[in-house]
């Protein structure tokens, strides 16, 4: 695992680094573009299908790819329900699949997916430790609260349908991008400065507050609230017991009663509506859905609270039908996500990469500081598209990465008593 | 003799040719169904059957067990959410009913009756069935600017001073999601409703007012029982449709009301499909039931006989 | 037709009916205005400024999937949807005009298929599909999912279109000697024509506008309402408007064909 460079081409030259040079390696020696030449004709009729949700599998960022490694990536838009479903139930329409890690935990033992060797994988140690071991940027353990990707990363061999309890040479997915998740608020509206997760059960916010209404999230932000009021402690909020879920199902039934809320969103449009038109002024939210209430010119923060974030993440998998040349394609196509272009495009999306160093020699020195370095914007900030998202002086909320991807206090999940408290949670919305 | 022999002939070959009609009549309406049949029974037929199939199987959330089971079926009547759900859900299929068949007959009553010209008739007709082409989905978010706290509604009557504070009640209320399914679906009553009140014979109506009917006569004694077939196709129409929607329910709600299938997607979501078919099949037999009280009221079939 | 006056009845149904088609458009209009909002617009009222900005973004910009695919494949399968669907509708209404065996179960199980929900319909005609071994794909077994949910209603309008359909006129053709074939070419559809222009209109909206049954029997190519769905978890532009007012364009179009060819055929005609 530490010799990371080149299985990749007789030359013993990195491909990319072919690529990038350009003109530069031109010079260097033409004798340099002999290989990629017999690459480029091994695999231009291969193509590839990724499937995944919006958020994460862009035709841009495909396009991109299929430009520079010189065969076909195609994409499909699919939400993660519905790309579980694909991925169990009719595998040969997908070859790379963009799946949320308590989704990865579900889907792994049908053993449509097949293991990566990190061996292929250039930069594997360059990916942080959150992923690679668990753990958080001060050295210690990182919240086992729900499903930490870590514990759904690695496999002991190809074919196994169960994770491994540490690093091995194989992982289930390859870790591409993910966010510290918290809520949203409009200080203008609101007036004083949010700290606490409890404020989201705040009466003074009744009949103004909004939850998101999945129940494998909604549940734990509820949760994060209940705790951070001082109800009760939970053992972990990402795995409830039944009595756990009982109360919190009847503190939210109290609390939807007595209207504290104005409603529960399901789609990511309608939480940006409820946050720009101020039908809310605090509630669960999604980080482009801040920006994009702020490209409206309203202002809207994502605020750090102190219990801390909720933390979510996806992989790339690679589907077990994929081998021969299709497989070796696949391989160039992860190897090229981790090299910065697709790092960068999605930092914009106010995403992180799981190689945060490729991704900044990509980014300019403003948009790295900004986006990363949690400092105030030297530049106007636009997202990948070139719409205006900030301009010049606004800080990202929450501050730097380390800041925030350091203080994740659960991750989504799915818990043993999943079916039980999908139950409770309609009993809830119904109430 | 040979014109008796002609004449006989003749007699037995039309005697052929009836009989022969008749065996074509027996077996007419077997042919003429067989293309839909086929389709239907292959792709509605047997998934339907597999569905049922399931609702008695065991799943661990990945693999499907064919362990015969009914812990499914135990599971949705010993629980009373489901009691409550399909009460919502019914409720919202009444209210619609009503407010849409009121709606749709009073329109058609409107267009056959009270207009004169053919071609505006259809004109109008086709003008109610226009915005039926815009995808639902955006038709029912366009809703939201219109209805919020915000919205257009609140502001223009605050504007005029016909209210103080906004009407939270417009949006994400019962009130929001039936006005919805009045909005898509009262069409889908209309056009049933027009066509069979254009089949009504303008001697018919002559004759009941040259024998001295008022108009509200013509209406309750003439009018309505001509029109139930139209009447009852359109309730079928709209009870299918609101018992098996999930999507409206949850976005106009604004997720504070759950239905029958929005419950029974979190199972789909989650892999659990024999407890998300066995709420399916409940869901049919409920819906199959009404439809039933429906065709006793209106034996659509026989109309069609005659 | 019943009353030449224009008594108070007529007013008030004027009024109601004038309300009730505003009630109809409001939206779409709302839809209409807020796709020309101006490039720093959002889903809602205000308007910032005027502009076509999102009409042009929708066909330039890439973060839109792949729309120009999925139009087109909704479009297909529209068509495609809409001639099986008039085809199979007719000859089973008139069918069903005799009580024959079985007709019973047949009405049954397309109500049925109506309020199945699409999802799990979707999922067990992807499953048959790989039992049988036919590759899922958005013209076989995409088009076996709108056709589930176009058929029923195709059955049930021509239960209206045929609702005291006089057989009289089929009679008397035969008894003029024409044959079956004549009979049907030259006088049932005829007389029946306006209401196989509606189950053909039906059926080809019903499959335009599908989206939960395609989910899982599309393969590996998105219709239209689905990618349009995608887009709604990272798109909130007003391009999703764009693409609604587009939609509609189509749509009149498509119409105003209809009733062009209504028009043409008829003045023929006579």
């Amino acid at each position: 695992m530490t010799g990371k460079i080149e299985k990749l081409g007789n030359a013993g030259i990195s491909r990319r680094k072919v690529l990038k040079g350009g003109a530069a390696t031109l010079a260097a020696g033409s004798s340099l573009m002999a290989a990629p030449m017999v690459w480029a004709n091994n695999l231009k009729d291969i193509s590839l299908k990724q499937v995944g949700p919006s958020f994460s599998v862009y035709p841009d960022i495909a396009e991109k790819a299929s430009q520079d490694l010189g065969f076909k990536i195609e994409t499909q838009g699919a939400w993660t329900d519905a790309l579980m479903a694909r991925v169990v139930k009719q595998p040969e329409t997908v070859d790379i699949a963009d799946i949320e890690f308590w989704a990865l935990s579900k889907v792994w033992r049908s053993k449509q997916l097949q293991a990566i060797d990190t061996g292929k994988i250039k930069n594997w140690d360059k990916v942080i430790p959150l992923f690679r071991e668990g753990k958080n940027f001060d050295g210690s353990d990182a919240s086992r609260q729900g499903i930490l990707p870590y514990e759904v990363q690695y496999t002991d061999a190809p074919g196994s349908e169960s994770f491994a309890d540490g690093p091995t040479g194989f992982t289930t997915v390859l870790p591409t991008i993910y966010n510290a998740d918290t809520l949203g608020i409009r200080p203008d509206l609101i007036g004083r400065s949010i700290e606490s997760w409890a404020e989201l059960l705040n009466p003074e916010f009744a009949g103004k507050t909004a939850l998101i209404n999945i129940p494998q999230i909604g549940i734990m932000d509820a949760a994060m609230a209940i705790e951070a009021r001082g109800d009760f402690v939970y053992g972990d909020k990402g795995n409830m017991t039944r009595e756990e879920i009982d109360k919190t199902i009847e503190i939210l039934i109290a609390a939807k009663k007595s209207g504290q809320f104005r409603a529960f969103w399901s789609s990511f449009d309608e939480s940006v509506n409820l946050m720009a038109s101020g039908e809310v002024v605090i509630q669960s939210m999604w980080s482009p859905a801040v920006t994009a209430v702020r490209t409206r010119g309203v202002n809207v923060s994502y605020a750090p609270l102190k219990e801390g974030y909720r933390g979510w993440g996806v992989g790339m998998g690679l589907m077990s039908h994929l081998d021969g040349l299709k497989l070796e394609a696949a391989y160039e196509y992860l190897n090229w996500i981790l090299d910065g272009w697709q790092g960068a495009f999605m930092a914009k999306t106010g995403y992180y990469s799981s190689v945060p160093e490729t991704a900044k020699s990509v980014l300019s020195a403003a948009e790295w500081d900004f986006w990363y370095g949690g400092k105030a914007a030297a530049v106007d900030i636009q997202d990948p598209f070139g719409s205006l998202q900030g301009s010049a002086g606004l800080v990202r909320d929450g501050g730097s990465f380390e800041d925030r991807m350091g203080n994740v206090a659960c991750w989504n999940t799915v818990m043993d008593e999943d079916r039980y408290m999908v139950k409770r949670w309609n009993e809830f919305v119904s109430s | 003799m040979a014109s008796f022999d002609k004449g006989l002939a003749r007699h037995v070959l039309q005697h052929k040719q009836a009989a022969f009609a008749m065996s074509n009549r027996n077996t007419k309406p077997y042919l003429e169904a067989l293309p839909y049949t086929s389709i239907l029974i292959l792709i509605v037929g047997i998934p339907i059957a597999t569905l049922l199939t399931i609702s008695f199987w065991e799943t661990d959330g990945l693999q499907l067990y064919p362990n015969f089971t009914l812990e499914n079926y135990k599971e949705i009547f010993t629980s009373k959410l489901t009691l409550i759900l399909y009460l919502q859900t019914i409720k919202y299929t009444v209210l619609t009913l009503a407010f849409s068949l009121v709606i749709g007959f009073t329109c058609s009553y409107f267009l056959v009756f009270f207009v004169k010209s053919l071609k505006i008739q259809i004109a109008l007709f086709l003008l109610c069935t226009i915005p039926f082409w815009t995808s639902t989905t955006i038709r029912m978010i366009s809703w939201v600017p219109f209805l919020g706290k915000e919205g257009i509604f609140n502001t223009a009557a605050q504007g005029v001073g016909l209210i103080d504070q906004p009407l939270a009640f417009l949006l994400f209320s019962d009130f929001a999601v039936v006005l919805t399914y009045v909005h898509l679906f009262t069409l889908f009553m209309i056009v049933p409703i027009f066509n069979s009140m254009s089949k009504i014979s303008p001697s018919v109506i002559e004759a009941a007012r040259d024998a001295g009917a008022s108009d509200f006569d013509v209406l309750i004694n003439i009018i309505i029982p001509l029109t139930k077939t139209g009447i009852a196709l359109g309730s079928i129409f709209v009870v299918a449709l609101v018992m098996g929607d999930f999507f409206v329910v949850r976005v106009m709600s604004g997720g504070q009301s759950a239905s029958v299938v929005s419950a029974m997607k979190n199972d789909i979501d989650q892999l659990y499909y024999p407890q998300a078919a066995a709420m399916a099949v409940l869901l049919i037999a409920v819906v199959l039931a009404f439809v039933y009280l429906i065709m006793r009221v209106v034996d659509i079939r026989a109309e069609l006989e005659r | 037709m019943i009353s030449s006056n224009r008594g108070p009845t007529f007013y008030f149904l004027v009024t109601f009916f004038a309300l009730f088609v505003a009630f109809l458009y409001g939206p779409m209009l709302i839809i209409f205005v807020l796709s020309f909002q101006g490039q720093q617009g959002g889903l809602t009222f205000p308007m910032r400024g005027v502009s076509t900005h999102w009409f042009s973004d929708l066909f330039t910009s890439s973060r839109y999937g792949d729309l120009g695919g999925a139009l087109s494949r909704s479009l297909i399968l529209g068509v495609a949807s809409m001639v099986i669907t008039v085809v199979t509708c007719l000859f089973a209404g008139l069918a069903f005009r005799k009580r024959f065996v079985g007709s019973g179960l047949i009405f049954y199980l397309a109500i049925t298929s109506l309020v199945v929900p699409g999802i799990l319909l979707g999922l067990g005609l992807g499953q048959l599909f790989q039992i049988v071994g036919i590759r899922l794909n958005w013209f076989t077994s995409g088009l076996a999912a709108h056709l589930s949910w176009t058929l029923p209603f195709g059955l049930l309008i021509m239960f209206a279109v045929l609702n005291r359909f006089d057989g009289a006129w089929e009679e008397a053709a035969r008894d003029a000697g024409a044959s079956h074939w004549q009979t049907l070419k030259f006088v049932t559809i005829p007389i029946l024509f306006p209401g196989l222009i509606a189950v053909s209109l039906f059926g080809f909206t019903l499959s335009y506008d599908e989206m939960p049954r395609s989910l899982l029997t599309v393969g590996a190519d998105n219709t239209l309402p689905i990618e349009i769905a995608n887009m709604t978890s990272n798109v909130t532009t007003p391009a999703l408007y764009a693409i609604g007012t587009v939609t509609s364009v189509i749509s009149f179009a498509v119409i105003g064909l209809a009733f062009l060819a209504i028009s043409v055929i008829q003045k023929r005609r006579a």
